[in-house]
């Protein structure tokens, strides 16, 4: 019989079921809070787009991982969203996306990109009047000389790297031969990171280190034929060559031609500079016995204690090895989940001002960059160190820093 | 003594270097010059179809390697010569189902020829062709690796590069042949008549489209091998065609409309001027000085080193 105490009963029990079936999906919200929208712009069509796409991937590695790991804890377990968008070809296109990316996406909080310096410092024209903290990869030193506030340089500043580099190149060759190279023939294209590369030492650099300069060319990328300016390396003879391009297809004309002259193989030895040079399509396009030897910086390769991303992005990618591109990806990823979990919330200004007081040297995010993550006032990365990557027996090994080199540099004896 | 020894040298070396670049350009040219040139069709796909010859010889030779049997020598030349057929195809498709909308009989009385239609439809298809091959073909540089691209024949003290020197060979034979056959046989005949007069090719029996379409697959053919000869030198991605095709429209105006040989010459020309430039002139200045070249040759002879006084620039 249904008593007025069952229909109170059985109405109490209704109400704390509902409560109870209501407040699960208000738990499980929570639980699920809200993405964190991180933006990369990466050239993903056009000439650069194999560089683009593996930032992506490095990115796509290291997001995997934070939300696989419970994401930004301090933000309820929010997940890492990320936000891709094609640089193009252009600095034009590349001004194009961050501008789409400020108008039609308002929950991005920070972003990674766009590779070529040209296209970097077009981007952040945008984006500091956005106030969105940025990150790249690129090499100019311009692109933290403007005094933003929001822009952060990951590598070192491509003057700087040359100023690095070549002390350390020339002492390799003394160990090697014995005796400083006297002589040095230079080679660069007109775009912005060689430019910036080789200023400093056009300036005085290689006349201060004692070298004397045998012929200095600059030219256009890309070339249709390198005669012209391997016949000045066969006439002059240097000791050693400095040349600096941004494409493989330079560089296989070059090396072709400097074989075919006699001049390959460590008769005069290349020393250049650009992460691209480390790309496994190198030996798709040249065989590994005219690559052997060849010596560049970077700002960044894979050196010891670096197994662990290697493997991650190698399962993700399925990349023989990780490069530059794609530690930057995974590294500035995982610097945005640093500084996220410092501010507690997706606001950019907040995010910005926790980038500038990181100071990192243990976990994924340090682990991408040796030297540690801590940034100066101007956006540059302060302990940023400079790699030198040689090819050995068919595979790019960082020979410098010497702690973290992964074999050791060979200098050739025959020039 | 030494100086003037190595100014003869560089002198020499940059000449060589100009004639084989050259004859691979002129190659571009031809093809394009039978389409620009002799059929009044402006094609802004012409750069995209090289870039397809690249690839076809490279999957013949390296990625499938139909061709390997034949070693690294023989394979990579036998992969640029079966580019041919291979891009011949897909423009011969291409003209069949899109560019014969807007070319030959049907655009006889159109403004400008069909001129306008033709550039919006071409670039339309090179957009495609160029993103289309960046999700088939990814975007990873590749070549055609060949030890032909890094060894050399040594005359005296010049070196001469043996896969510039066989593609020069081959550009010259091509350029030959195609020339041979618009000029001596009926159907090469036809086409030229399709050309100069469709209305009246049409009168005497011509199917002026078949024509278009034949000289359409031929030319984006010839310039499929052009492709497949610099895949030996180059690395390329499909972006690449770019890159060329202000070089074959160029070549071609400086050679002179409706000439085939003059369109090779045209792209000899650009060839020798683009590499000797560099003997006074800084290098980045190279391209610069193509267009100089090109201003001041069409500035005396409007109708191209080859052209008819009729048809200027």
């Amino acid at each position: 019989m249904t008593t007025r105490r069952t229909i109170i009963k059985q109405g109490a029990l209704g109400a704390a079921t509902l409560a109870t079936s209501t407040a699960m999906p208000w738990r499980m919200l929570r639980a699920q809070a809200k993405p964190v929208k991180i933006a990369v712009i990466a050239p993903l069509s056009g000439p650069w787009a194999r560089q683009g796409t593996l930032i992506k991937w490095g990115a796509e590695t290291a997001a995997n991982e934070i939300n696989a790991g419970g994401g930004i804890k301090a933000m309820g377990g929010a997940k890492i969203e990320l936000v891709l968008i094609d640089a193009g070809d252009s600095a034009e296109k590349a001004k194009n996306a961050a501008q789409r990316l400020i108008a039609q996406e308002p929950d991005v909080v920070a972003g990674m990109g766009a590779w070529l310096s040209t296209f970097t410092l077009a981007i952040t024209e945008v984006t500091e009047r956005a106030q969105l903290p940025w990150i790249t990869l690129s090499y100019a030193d311009s692109i933290t000389d403007r005094g933003f506030k929001y822009v952060f340089q990951s590598s070192m500043p491509a003057g700087k790297q040359s100023v690095e580099t070549l002390p350390t190149v020339l002492n390799l060759a003394k160990a090697a031969t014995g005796k400083l190279p006297q002589s040095v023939g230079v080679i660069g294209d007109n775009t912005a990171s060689p430019t910036a590369f080789l200023k400093p030492m056009r300036e005085g650099g290689l006349q201060k280190a004692g070298l004397k300069v045998l012929f200095d060319e600059t030219y256009t990328p890309p070339l249709s034929d390198a005669t012209p300016l391997i016949q000045k390396v066969r006439s002059g003879r240097p000791e050693f060559l400095l040349w600096v391009s941004t494409t493989i297809s330079d560089l296989k004309l070059g090396l072709e031609k400097m074989n075919e002259f006699r001049l390959a193989k460590g008769v005069v030895p290349v020393i250049s500079n650009g992460a691209h040079l480390g790309m496994p399509e190198v030996l798709k396009n040249l065989p590994a016995d005219l690559i052997e030897g060849l010596m560049y910086s970077v700002a960044n390769h894979q050196v010891k204690g670096q197994d662990r991303i290697n493997d991650a992005y190698g399962k993700h990618s399925g990349e023989p090895w990780i490069t530059q591109d794609g530690l930057a990806g995974y590294g500035h990823t995982w610097i945005f989940k640093e500084a996220l979990e410092k501010a507690g919330v997706a606001d950019r200004v907040k995010l910005n001002e926790e980038i500038h007081k990181l100071d990192l040297t243990s976990g994924p995010a340090a682990d991408s960059f040796p030297g540690g993550v801590k940034f100066d006032a101007a956006g540059r990365r302060t302990n940023a160190i400079v790699c030198i990557v040689q090819w050995q027996n068919g595979k790019p090994l960082t020979v410098y820093p010497t702690d973290r080199a992964m074999a050791a540099p060979k200098w050739p004896k025959t020039s | 003594m030494d100086d003037l020894y190595w100014h003869l040298v560089d002198f020499l070396q940059a000449f060589a270097a100009g004639l084989l670049v050259g004859g691979t350009y002129g190659l571009m040219c031809v093809g394009l010059g039978i389409i620009f040139g002799v059929m009044r069709v402006v094609n802004f796909a012409h750069g995209d179809f090289m870039m397809l010859g690249m690839y076809a010889a490279f999957y013949l030779v390296t990625g499938f390697g139909v061709l390997a049997f034949l070693g690294p020598y023989a394979g990579p030349i036998a992969g640029a010569v079966l580019a041919g057929p291979i891009v011949f195809a897909i423009g011969w498709l291409l003209h069949k189902f899109l560019i014969s909308r807007v070319t030959g009989a049907r655009v006889v009385a159109a403004e400008a020829e069909g001129h306008y239609a033709q550039i919006i439809l071409t670039l339309g298809i090179a957009l495609v062709l160029a993103n289309g091959g960046l999700i088939l073909f990814g975007s990873t540089p590749l070549s055609v690796q060949t030890p032909l691209s890094r060894e050399s024949w040594e005359i005296g003290p010049v070196f001469l590069n043996q896969a510039r020197a066989v593609g020069f060979i081959m550009a010259v034979i091509c350029a030959l042949g195609l020339y041979l056959f618009l000029t001596r046989t009926n159907l090469g005949k036809a086409l030229r008549a399709a050309a100069d007069n469709p209305t009246a090719a049409a009168y005497v029996g011509i199917d002026v489209d078949r024509a278009h379409r034949l000289a359409f697959g031929l030319g984006v053919g010839i310039t499929g091998v052009a492709g497949g000869l610099f895949a030996m030198s180059q690395s390329f991605q499909p972006y690449i065609g770019f890159d060329f095709v202000i070089v074959m429209y160029a070549g071609v105006v400086l050679g002179g409309m409706g000439s085939i040989l003059g369109a090779f010459w045209g792209g000899l020309t650009i060839g020798l001027v683009q590499q000797m430039s560099t003997l006074i002139l800084p290098y980045q200045l190279q391209n610069t000085a193509i267009f100089v070249v090109f201003l001041v040759i069409v500035f005396f002879r409007p109708q191209g080193m080859f052209g008819r006084v009729w048809e200027r620039t």
